[in-house]
């Protein structure tokens, strides 16, 4: 009984402190989800936690000083004398209102008190530049403005799933073949071969990149969708496999001995049981390359470039903000936008993620 | 017999579960002869080795499959690879750079390329075209060269990247050069040219013309040095000017400020503006990885104003140190103003963390919070919507400081380089050198035409004409300075070096020795 309740105890105090790491790693995902309703003017001057109701100085009311005080001299207001400095910091009255400059130059202080507010404006059109374009004014010679609508997302999203499923799909699919021949067959050089591809794992892509595009300007790969998914296969790759060998490797040799005396060929052996068995496995690397490729920013700038008919979403995010960053707000909305396919896939696939993760972690 | 052991070793199974393999079979085969016992065991291992070599002619037929793809692709893409070859191939040919008349071909002579192309000559062919103008400058840019295509039938596919200084290097060095790229640091185009990946426009280009429609600084800041001996290496497009100051038109006359001629006077209306109650000065410097790069700009014009031209371009070169007095003066005397008390908004600490766009913003708040704001032309874009250039706001050049240099123009622009030698690509290139190439983006504002032949009837706003006029009229006019350095000091310890001496973190001994270690590397 006692230890029960120990258990319990120490258990909602495992919660409490998960919740609170949950909860501070969402805080900047929610700041941006509420930065992306809010107006760009709103963005720039005031923090996104201003939604939340707080308590602050709120004006009740105006005084109009005559327009020639003289602002070097004692001000007086409402009968009490301010100095122009104490006018300029905000100022308690005997009332307990706080007296500020609203307009200096036109002799205007409010009168503030302490009182709930909070930022109340919201709007959606950050999500709308995102999705239908923006809108560019275009001043004509006659002095009239015609307006442009830039193009939406919808090529670059398809672009995007043109180029993720299939660089998913390729390197796993070999990263599971290879995987079971480095675990289950025997051949020269078995071990060589793989500690070249585990080393392969720490090589940086960016020291790849001047070389493949040299051979892929020869073979005229640059700027196709065909060299991208090479380019995101081969990246993949080492990872993949590894990942793959250490689950496959950890199946139960009796299986593939019965299968094999049941005269099962390798082939056989590699659908009949290997892919069944390793799809937990097979679903969280999916996940993995998934979300790299989706996310991929390099990869693609270097080998598919930002013509409009092949960009990807990611760069054609990145140039939402305009050439010099001074469209940022819309970031905010592009993340979210951009986080949707990923976050259905992470969903979609989750109850085996969790399972996938141990596939790594386990290697005896 | 040999089979057996091959393809029993190759499944690792052990001795033992080979043995019982063996048993068990030939339990099943004991009935018959001796013989036979070899064969299932053979047609099995053949069986596993036609299954391998059935998996392999998936892969292959996989692979051919994808391959053939390409090759479609390959065919639209390009018609004329062999055109396209190597860069320094021709670009030898420049050396008799005084005679232009003896280059290349001779139908260069009767029309040149352009002429060939509104023939219609190259219809239906493709120019690739990568530089850094995204979003609306991309736009504008398209409307730009719009009547062009449609004349032409040229394409020229433009392709705009956030990240152009960052990859242009990585696809010319790996092949993938596009025809033409857009250059807003020539410093950057000057490492291209050394390695020699920049075909020299005066071997098709009639020099005479260049001469005619361009200044001669912008010809000499095109010039660059090659391989073999002096290259040029493009042709500028767009330019911007940088010197100048910004105010609120409106509140400006209001409150009764006058245009100040000579910086004793400026300082005097900073004073003035302190005295009535605002800090007169907005700054900022933050710009992500290139924070420091407003203070770049002051520094290069007050450089401009308190020394000669000559010596601006020996600093740029690297011959005159960051330590040297001269430049030591130049970043003083910003440093007067920018740490006086009351003078800039928010105070020394906020110049290094105020956004370079968001800074300007507070002029046009109600009332001003601040007054003035030295910035280049761009900076309009970041202006609060709805302002009416003239009425609600204006500018002034950053005035002389010392009579003697008078009030040159600092400038910045983009340089078209040329990566493949095609005669579309040719014509497009000389497309370029004419204002036409320009007209559509200047009638819509935020750029200044470089070349001669543009009309100043095209600027819709006497805000950019002045503008124009004020770089044509200029004492000197000198390209960005830390665009021309390389960039470890450019792009590098210059703006880092600002930015820790701005923020105090270094005084400005040990911050001209930091910029200046950028050199070094």
């Amino acid at each position: 009984m006692r230890r029960k309740s120990r258990r319990t105890g120490s258990k909602t105090l495992v919660n409490a402190i998960l919740a609170f790491i949950c909860l501070i790693w969402l805080v900047p995902t929610v700041g941006l989800l509420i930065s992306s309703f809010r107006p760009a003017s709103d963005i720039l001057k005031t923090g996104w936690w201003t939604v939340i109701p707080h308590r602050e100085d709120v004006t009740q009311d105006r005084i109009q000083l005559p327009k020639d005080t003289d602002l070097r001299q004692p001000i007086e207001v409402n009968g009490n004398t301010y100095t122009d400095e104490q006018l300029r910091s905000g100022v308690k009255a005997p009332d307990g209102s706080t007296l500020i400059w609203e307009n200096r130059r036109g002799r205007l202080i409010d009168v503030q008190k302490p009182g709930w507010t909070m930022s109340k404006n919201f709007t959606l059109d950050n999500y709308a530049g995102v999705l239908t374009g923006k809108t560019y004014v275009l001043k004509q010679p006659d002095g009239s403005e015609r307006t442009e609508k830039g193009s939406n997302m919808s090529r670059a999203f398809l672009n995007t799933i043109v180029v993720s499923i299939p660089a998913t799909v390729i390197p796993i699919l070999i990263a599971t073949f290879a995987a079971y021949a480095f675990a289950w067959l025997k051949f020269p050089l078995r071990k060589t071969l793989f500690i070249v591809v585990i080393m392969l794992l720490v090589v940086p892509l960016q020291v790849a990149l001047i070389p493949v595009s040299n051979d892929f300007a020869a073979l005229h790969l640059n700027g196709t969708f065909l060299g991208i998914w090479i380019v995101h296969a081969g990246f993949g790759l080492p990872l993949a496999t590894y990942f793959m060998y250490s689950y496959i490797s950890q199946l139960p040799k009796d299986l593939f001995e019965s299968a094999f005396m049941d005269g099962a060929s390798n082939f056989t052996i590699f659908t009949r049981l290997i892919l069944p068995l390793a799809v937990p496995s097979i679903a969280s690397i999916c996940i993995f390359q998934f979300l790299w490729v989706w996310n991929d920013y390099l990869v693609s700038l270097i080998f598919l470039g930002g013509q409009e008919d092949v960009q990807v979403l990611s760069m054609r995010i990145a140039n939402l903000a305009g050439s010099r960053g001074d469209a940022w707000h819309l970031m905010t909305a592009a993340a979210f936008v951009s986080m949707l396919m990923p976050l259905a896939v992470f969903f979609g696939m989750q109850r085996y993620f969790v399972r996938g993760l141990m596939g790594g972690a386990v290697k005896g | 017999m040999n089979s057996i052991r091959r393809w029993g070793r190759d499944i690792r199974f052990p001795e033992t579960i080979r043995m019982r393999l063996t048993a068990g079979t030939r339990g099943l085969e004991t009935e018959r002869p001796q013989h036979h016992f070899i064969i299932p065991i053979k047609g099995l291992s053949r069986l596993i080795r036609q299954k391998k070599f059935v998996i392999g002619l998936i892969l292959v037929m996989a692979f051919s499959m994808l391959l053939a793809a390409c090759g479609g692709k390959k065919d639209n893409t390009e018609a004329s690879p062999s055109a396209s070859s190597p860069a320094p191939a021709s670009s030898p040919a420049a050396s008799p750079s005084d005679s232009p008349s003896a280059s290349p071909s001779a139908s260069a002579a009767d029309g040149g390329p352009l002429a060939d192309a509104y023939a219609g000559k190259f219809k239906g062919t493709k120019v690739t075209m990568a530089g850094p103008f995204v979003d609306v400058d991309q736009v504008k840019f398209e409307e730009a060269i719009k009547d062009f295509e449609t004349k032409t039938g040229i394409d020229i596919a433009y392709e705009g990247s956030k990240e152009f200084e960052a990859t242009i290097s990585v696809r010319v060095n790996g092949g993938n050069a596009p025809d033409i790229a857009d250059f807003p640091q020539p410093g950057l185009l000057a490492s291209l040219v050394k390695a020699g990946k920049v075909i020299d426009v005066t071997t098709f280009m009639d020099k005479a013309k260049l001469e005619k429609n361009y200044n001669k600084s912008w010809l000499d800041m095109a010039t660059m040095d090659g391989p073999n001996g002096k290259v040029m290496a493009g042709v500028w497009n767009r330019s911007s000017v940088k010197s100048l100051v910004w105010y609120n038109k409106k509140e400006f006359d209001a409150a009764g400020y006058k245009v100040p001629q000579t910086w004793d006077e400026l300082l005097a209306l900073t004073e003035q503006i302190a005295k009535d109650g605002d800090p007169a000065w907005s700054i900022g410097i933050e710009s992500g990885a290139a924070t420091g790069w407003p203070a770049t700009d002051w520094i290069e014009d007050i450089m401009l104003r308190t020394t000669t031209p000559e010596n601006y371009d020996k600093w740029v070169k690297g011959e005159l140190p960051f330590t040297d007095p001269i430049v030591k003066n130049a970043v003083q005397k910003m440093a007067d103003l920018w740490f006086k008390d009351g003078a800039v908004y928010g105070g020394r600490k906020s110049i290094v963390t105020t956004a370079f766009g968001d800074a300007p913003k507070v002029l046009f708040d109600n009332p001003p919070k601040a007054w003035l704001h030295r910035q280049a032309g761009f900076i309009t874009s970041f202006f609060p919507e709805g302002l009416k250039a003239g009425e609600d706001y204006d500018w002034f050049p950053l005035p002389s400081i010392d009579p003697q240099y008078g009030t040159p123009a600092l400038v910045s622009g983009d340089i078209y380089a040329m990566f493949n030698d095609r005669p579309e690509v040719r014509a497009v290139m000389e497309f370029f050198t004419t204002g036409e190439s320009i007209k559509t983006w200047v009638q819509s504002g935020g750029v200044i035409a470089p070349m001669n032949d543009a009309d100043p009837s095209w600027y819709t706003t006497d805000v950019e004409r002045r503008m124009a006029e004020f770089i044509q009229k200029a004492s000197a006019l000198r390209f960005d300075g830390s665009d021309l350095m390389p960039g470890a000091v450019g792009a590098g310890t210059f703006w880092k070096g600002m930015t820790d001496f701005v923020s105090g973190t270094v005084d400005l001994d040990k911050a001209m020795e930091e910029i200046q270690a950028g050199w070094k590397k």
